[in-house]
């Protein structure tokens, strides 16, 4: 079932009508902006002082660059010696990703946040690690993909709450995929919802495409390599303890999934892939994860 | 402090020591189970245990007498009965028996169901004391008045130790075995004897115990018409080319779509490309897949 028109409108109207869904935090938007120049012209200064215009968010950042999944054995104190110690695009990674996090409601009857955000980030790490893995030319931007990839759930959260409350119910009663639910419940998924606020952010279009057909990586045309890729990852992090919060009840076979075969056509390596070695990769990242949000969620 | 443990003090604080890394791929190597990351400490420890008793100082030399010493095939397999120790017990590993009970069984319960008997076999192979085919049992069991009512279930539970065996038909076990146990099952299915549990003969009556040695190509050829093979922690201790051949046996012994459990973070990878790798929630495990040539493979 595709969504309908009426549907469609109805909620581009609430959408458009609600003012507390938070805006990509004002920060965000010139950072990655500025982040896309070449790393000589980049200056450590000027991220720094862009970060530590919010308060909160910096002390977020900081929090997250000393955590191992960023790669610091040794403390870093200060917001200065994260950008020169991590590089500008990790801290850019770091910085976006509690913007993911301050933009969830606080307070939420059905999905738990602190699981939204560990899957979040969660995705984004394993789409770090698998693009590594593949010899993906861009983890950087796989980070952001998968970072991003559900940003149509905290949509619904605001606009839909209690729609998206029956949804998420249904999904965890059943065992289902969450967008199975929405679409049985709300006529459309977080990646229709999410498509409207990424056009509306102006993200870029790579990532756009990954927000709205991350669960259909077949019907992508321009990003297919990309969609895939999360795709695959956000599948494992589902199956694994980095989920929502509820476990799909159903058995998967990764090798026979769309994205696979679209993914190694740019990833020849893939034809031959350990996948049972990086699902046991995974594990290193549900501990950290899970310390990890715990600490920065109380900041 | 003893060297492990200024090593293992080091790990909590620093990046993994790079011959540990060494080490965690040489066992990945050579008997398909993986440590990641974040059990890497538990690797450590178990390399300290075998340097204590080698009197080697640092893991540097202990790389050394797995790799370039000439005892390093017996040093190998001591470090793997650490690694594997006190991991028998009751509901060792329970995302994998859940899976099998919630969605692997039903599965094969809708495929068989219109075959004139309705059985299902199941193989504990390497069952050491008797813990996981009694587990299975159990689980079993519990389903006996709903899915599997009429249904008969055989479990049969072979190790090449006679001791073991011997063990495991006492049916006597200590609280080390029986840790994982919930209150439930335990006052279920088990009795006090003295200081120790004694599982009752209803979760007995399923099982039988027998010793094979799953390189007896001879008698491996007998084990016909299985539905699900465990076989966890057991592989690492063959060669390449005999875990070849176990892994043929298992493939001719399954039924079609049949499933090969193995140990937590144990691969197949590099050994057989008969199976297909499937994802479960929290676990993995491995099918029968079609043969497309449709011939059964000579051992």
């Amino acid at each position: 079932m595709t969504t309908t028109a009426a549907v469609r409108e109805t909620l581009l109207k609430r959408l458009d009508g609600l003012h507390q869904i938070p805006t990509i935090p004002s920060v965000l938007a010139p950072l990655l902006h500025y982040l896309q120049k070449p790393v000589e012209q980049l200056d450590v200064q000027k991220v720094t002082d862009m970060i530590a215009q919010d308060k909160s968010l910096a002390a977020q950042c900081l929090q997250m660059a000393n955590s191992p999944l960023f790669g610091r054995w040794q403390k870093v104190d200060s917001l200065r010696a994260a950008v020169i110690g991590l590089g500008f695009h990790r801290l850019g990674d770091i910085a976006m990703s509690c913007g993911v996090l301050n933009m969830l409601p606080r307070d939420c009857s059905s999905i738990n946040p602190v699981a939204f955000w560990e899957h979040s980030l969660g995705c984004a790490l394993v789409c770090r690690h698998f693009a590594r893995k593949i010899s993906f030319d861009d983890p950087s931007k796989a980070y952001l993909a998968g970072l991003l990839h559900d940003l149509g759930i905290i949509v619904n959260l605001w606009v839909l709450p209690h729609e998206f409350g029956a949804a998420f119910e249904l999904a965890k009663t059943e065992g289902i995929p969450l967008h199975e639910a929405e679409e049985r419940v709300l006529g459309f998924t977080h990646c229709e919802s999410g498509r409207l606020l990424a056009e509306r952010w102006d993200l870029p279009p790579d990532v756009v495409e990954v927000v709205s057909l991350h669960h259909q990586p077949r019907k992508s045309e321009s990003q297919s390599a990309l969609v895939a890729l999360v795709h695959i990852s956000d599948l494992l992090c589902r199956l694994s303890g980095l989920n929502y919060g509820y476990v799909e009840e159903r058995q998967v076979s990764i090798v026979e999934e769309p994205g696979v075969s679209v993914l190694a056509q740019r990833c020849p390596s893939l034809k031959s892939f350990d996948w049972a070695r990086l699902t046991f990769e995974l594990d290193d990242y549900m501990d950290e994860v899970h310390t990890l949000v715990h600490s920065v969620y109380r900041t | 402090m003893t060297t492990a443990a200024v090593q293992l003090a080091n790990l909590a604080e620093g990046p993994p020591d790079p011959e540990l890394i060494r080490i965690r791929d040489l066992i990945y190597q050579v008997a398909g189970i993986f440590h990641p990351d974040n059990k890497l400490r538990l690797l450590n420890d178990r390399c300290g245990r075998r340097m204590k008793e080698r009197d080697v100082k640092t893991l540097r030399d202990y790389l050394q007498c797995l790799t370039i010493s000439p005892s390093r095939q017996a040093e190998l397999m001591a470090l793997l009965n650490e690694i594997t120790i006190g991991e028998t017990c009751f509901f060792r590993n329970p995302p994998q028996l859940d899976a099998l009970r919630q969605i692997v069984i039903p599965k094969m319960l809708e495929v068989k169901a219109k075959l004139p008997f309705r059985r299902l076999r199941i193989w504990s192979a390497g069952c050491s004391t008797g813990e996981e085919p009694y587990t299975l049992g159990m689980m079993l069991l519990e389903d006996g008045n709903s899915r599997l009512k009429d249904w008969t279930i055989e479990i049969l539970a072979t190790d090449l130790n006679e001791r073991s065996l011997a063990h495991a038909k006492t049916a006597l076990y200590g609280s080390y075995s029986t840790r994982n146990l919930s209150a439930y099952y335990r006052q279920k299915y088990f009795a006090a004897a003295g200081e120790q549990l004694e599982v009752q003969p209803a979760a007995r009556a399923s099982i039988s115990f027998n010793r094979l040695n799953l390189s007896d190509d001879a008698r491996m050829t007998f084990m016909k018409g299985m539905d699900v093979i465990f076989c966890c922690n057991v592989l690492i201790y063959f060669d390449l080319a005999s875990k070849r051949r176990v892994i043929q046996h298992f493939y001719n012994n399954l039924l079609p779509h049949g499933y090969l459990f193995l140990g937590h973070s144990e691969s197949l990878y590099g050994v057989s490309d008969d199976f297909r790798l499937v994802h479960l929630p929290g676990t993995t495990a491995y099918v029968k897949a079609e043969r497309t040539r449709g011939e059964s493979h000579k051992v």
